[in-house]
């Protein structure tokens, strides 16, 4: 017990160090201005929002199309469903005619949720 | 294989005739069978669960020991079903809002109900999980089901702690299997009884999680922010059903895990207090904060908190008197006499709703006793069972579970539980006193309360007879409690 307690005190002392280097030179920054040490000059080039040095462009509150979100949604739901059949595949020979059907039947309740989308007119894009 | 899916039986039929309805959405011109179907599918699963008792399938396990049935099963199956068939009946106003929803609203019920009847037989880990999931993700779509204001609010909400509920519950069931080196709970238990000493503290912190996770669903204080929201803006039927189903199936599988695979006195000393203490703060948290409500349904949200602080008594009590098993059996009557009670008295606030201009204000139930005499009598006689006052099912039930609970040692809880049955009196008379005390000027301009429609009456005689049963009767059900307990330690 001791001994995992042990190995998590090494990782506590990562994150202690993770929380000061990042902190460490924001306090610092507050610090030098408060005591008169940093000037403080804006301008336009300064304050704009840093891009990996390339320029930004257009504003940064783009809007999206919302139609994404549903398209998006429903390859997630099927990919994601899909990574269920690959087990069941590599274990194929052990678990032959009941897996198959289960897997056919999974495969049938996918089929009707498309159909339910279909029909709910989520495929098409408006 | 073909026995493990007869096992499965009272699920599937949900299962099968709620994909049916969502299709029928789509192509059913006529919409009105519906809710028969629906209807006819409860009392299916019901008949079926009845099946499965008496012709000897009980305590048989299917799909490799993750399904069981057995009587705690089948007596959680059968009060789901039972709620769920309440709830199906009182939802005709909220139907008729949403026509063109109307399959997918009651799809979402029957999908809910089945995976709280299969949380009620899991006997595995992952099955638990798969369950808890089925019925949350149907009650995440249930509450903001009207998509306005409030309803998007309450579904949000509920989704958003929901979810982190879920990680953190899974969260502990993967430090248990860590530990344990399996997902099933007899093999977590006989492996906690072998080697399971010195490592009291990494298993402690597992049922930690799985305490919190359950608890988010059983709406027991400090997880109980989700409920006055979620409650709010659902609809009210689905209030109704979320206060008394998922608090039911949450409470049957904490006595599961925590019985069954971590009931070793290792831990049980442990656990013990930490539900002592939950008891407790929810109990306190939801009275003190009922009292200020004037949201009927905000106000039987906080009050659901608090009885659910009380039912929490059982498991606190039920370690040190193991051979009694009062604890458990005490948890499953008072469940039950809560679950009628309340569902009687939803259908009335709902039934008032419907003729008051959907309002939930305590306020303008004044004076409702002059003009709708036998509703208001109704909803008295709920809220007057709900404190616990004799002869109704919740006084037995109380006596019960702080019984218990000076038996074990914790007369201090039942003390804690006496005090807080009397400030739950302080809110639970506010609409009785507005409804026979208070009185309104205008009494000719008040709109008239219509007779009920016929299936609101049967919701009403179904509920009101479960609480003139268990209230005129109730060794039945203790019977038929303790029958069903057995079943875990045996």
């Amino acid at each position: 017990m001791e001994n995992v307690l042990e190995q998590y005190a090494h990782l506590g002392i990562l994150l202690i160090f993770a929380a000061i280097f990042p902190s460490l030179p924001l306090i610092a920054s507050w610090a030098f201005f408060k005591f008169g040490l940093r000037p403080r000059m804006p301008n336009a080039v300064k304050s704009d929002t840093y891009e990996c040095g390339v320029e930004t462009e257009g504003p940064t509150w783009v809007q999206f199309n919302f139609r994404y979100y549903l398209v998006a949604l429903i390859f997630v739901l099927f990919d994601v469903e899909v990574i269920f059949l690959f087990p069941l595949a590599v274990a194929l020979d052990s678990v032959v005619v009941t897996g198959l059907v289960a897997a056919l039947i999974f495969i049938a309740v996918l089929f009707l949720g498309l159909v339910y989308e279909w029909r709910r007119q989520a495929l098409e894009w408006r | 294989m073909l026995n493990d899916v007869n096992l499965l039986g009272p699920e599937l039929v949900l299962l099968v005739v709620g994909g049916f309805l969502l299709f029928a959405d789509l192509f059913l011109k006529d919409r009105r069978i519906l809710m028969g179907l629906t209807l006819a599918a409860l009392l299916g699963s019901i008949l079926y669960s009845a099946i499965l008792l008496t012709e000897g399938h009980i305590g048989s396990q299917g799909f490799g020991g993750a399904l069981v049935v057995d009587k705690f099963a089948v007596f959680f199956q059968i009060l789901l079903a039972g709620a769920a068939m309440a709830a199906v009946l009182v939802s005709t106003e909220t139907l008729q809002r949403t026509p063109s929803r109307r399959g997918e609203y009651l799809a979402l019920i029957l999908f809910s109900t089945a995976g709280l009847q299969l949380l009620a037989g899991s006997r595995d880990l992952i099955m638990v999980f798969i369950a808890l999931e089925l019925t949350s993700i149907s009650q995440y779509i249930l509450v903001g089901f009207h998509k306005d204001r409030w309803g998007s609010e309450g579904g949000l909400k509920y989704l958003l702690t929901g979810a982190v509920a879920s990680a953190v519950l899974l969260y502990g069931m993967a430090i248990l299997l860590g530990l344990t080196g399996s997902t099933n709970l007899s093999e977590i238990a006989s492996y906690i009884a072998w080697q399971g000493a010195g490592k009291e503290e990494a298993l402690m912190l597992a049922a930690v999680f799985l305490i919190a996770g359950f608890g988010f669903k059983a709406a027991v204080a400090p997880f109980q922010m989700w409920a006055p929201d979620a409650y709010t803006g659902a609809p009210t039927p689905i209030a109704a059903y979320l206060s008394v189903a998922s608090k039911a199936a949450a409470f049957a599988i904490l006595i599961r895990i925590f019985f069954e695979a971590l009931g070793d006195d290792l831990l049980a000393e442990h656990w013990k207090t930490i539900f002592a203490a939950l008891a407790t703060l929810s109990m306190f948290v939801g009275n003190f904060f009922a009292i200020r409500q004037n949201n009927i349904k905000r106000m039987l949200a906080y009050s659901s908190v608090a009885q659910a602080g009380t039912l929490m008594i059982g498991l606190a009590a039920i370690s040190a008197d193991r051979g009694e098993l009062l604890g458990a059996s005490g948890i499953l009557f008072y469940l039950a006499g809560y679950t009628v009670t309340n569902l009687a008295a939803f259908t009335v606030i709902i039934l008032i709703a419907n003729h008051n201009g959907g309002s939930y204000d305590i306020r303008s139930y004044a004076g409702l006793g002059k003009r709708a005499p036998w509703l208001s009598f109704v909803l008295a006689f709920a809220l007057i069972s709900l404190i616990g006052l004799p002869p109704t099912a919740v006084f037995f039930g109380k006596i019960y579970l702080f019984e218990t609970a000076v038996q074990s040692g914790l007369a201090w809880l039942a003390v804690v539980g006496a005090v807080n049955t009397l400030i739950s009196a302080a809110y639970y008379l506010r609409p009785v006193k507005a409804m026979f005390i208070d009185t309104v000027e205008d009494e000719d301009t008040q709109p008239e309360v219509a007779r009920p429609s016929n299936s609101v009456l049967a919701a009403m005689g179904l509920v009101t007879a479960g609480v003139l049963v268990i209230g005129l009767h109730p060794g039945l059900l203790i019977n038929a409690a303790e029958a069903a307990v057995a079943a875990i330690f045996s």
